[in-house]
């Protein structure tokens, strides 16, 4: 397969991801739209690293994957707080340091 | 260079129709857990495609870690906090945010049409018409490696070129831990964390003076020094 429809793929999941971030308003949903985000970065590593034919592109996938895992980790651990103080994960509601 | 055969282009389009599918599946769900179901799904499609891509220990790690560990990590709190959604989609300032997603959705497809156009492969059979480096890029890869993407290779460039993303990563990694844990501690836990750090301090400056820096260590110097002098 050409690598173009990699990066087509790639950049329809990103727009999805995007809408996810922008559109919905449950913290929750919001935090996932960021990993597929984060995703379609990686498929369009993984394409080029194909492409070139070296796996230093992969390398880089599995450093992305830890920042995933580490983003994923703090963002809920703020969710929890968020929800402990104000019993909501609505980002509407969640105007505290919005002056 | 060879032309991407008809098995190929099924699997590759079998999966990308999962993984985008399931994809807004997430995002249109108002069930979390629904939500959180799809996006395993669309990870197992991408492992699918890193597959095809000949990254196959990638395509294990990622079941593994996005699939399995990532995911549990999302389950737990949706579990947690199991609210029912109000209003899915939040209409404040919904114009600023839908152009927001539809200029993203530009920009992408106007690069990625650019970088098309300036190759123009024939659909289908994968030739080239398009020259120079940026056509060899873009066109159906050449064959790779037996080795290309085992884990033996990328080990070795994990310990070898990249050893210091590697070692920064474990790094960022502890960050992640030690600020989850202070940022979800409940005001109880903190007040008692607060406690246990005040007596260590104490039993410190008990111990050794010296040892305190911040507001408190004038006074104990004084008081260290009052000490000495008293001794001579």
């Amino acid at each position: 397969m050409p690598t173009t429809y990699y990066l087509m793929l790639s950049f329809a999941l990103f727009v999805v991801g995007t809408a996810g971030v922008l559109l919905r308003r449950n913290a929750l949903i919001v935090l996932m739209g960021i990993e597929l985000q984060l995703n379609a970065g990686n498929l369009a590593f993984v394409a080029f690293s194909r492409a070139i034919g070296n796996d230093g592109g992969q390398v880089f996938t599995f450093f992305v994957i830890a920042l995933a895992a580490a983003e994923a980790a703090v963002g809920l651990a703020i969710l929890v707080g968020l929800y402990r103080q104000q019993q909501t994960v609505n980002l509407d509601e969640a105007r505290l340091m919005r002056g | 260079m060879q032309a991407a055969s008809f098995w190929q282009s099924m699997v590759f389009l079998v999966l990308s129709a999962i993984t985008l599918g399931l994809a807004v599946f997430t995002i249109t769900r108002t069930n979390p857990v629904a939500a959180v179901m799809s996006l395993v799904g669309t990870f197992v499609g991408l492992a699918g495609i890193y597959a095809s891509l000949s990254a196959h220990f990638l395509a294990i790690m990622q079941v593994a870690v996005y699939a399995g560990a990532i995911m549990v990590l999302f389950i737990f709190v949706v579990m947690i906090l199991n609210r029912d959604e109000v209003a899915p989609v939040s209409w404040r300032g919904i114009l600023s945010r839908g152009l927001g997603v539809v200029t993203t959705a530009w920009a992408f497809s106007f690069v990625t049409l650019l970088v098309v156009r300036a190759v123009s492969p024939a659909v289908g059979d994968g030739k080239i018409e398009g020259s120079g480096a940026l056509a060899k890029l873009l066109g159906v890869p050449a064959d790779v490696d037996v080795a290309f993407g085992t884990v033996k290779s990328i080990g070795k460039g994990l310990f070898t070129d990249f050893v210091f993303p590697f070692e920064a990563i474990s790094v960022l990694l502890l960050v992640a831990i030690v600020g989850g844990l202070v940022v979800s501690r409940s005001a109880k836990q903190e007040h008692h964390a607060e406690a246990v750090a005040d007596r260590d301090k104490a039993v410190r400056a008990q111990i050794r003076p010296s040892s305190i820096v911040g507001a408190g260590a004038e006074e104990a110097d004084a008081a260290h020094s009052h000490a000495a002098a008293e001794h001579h």
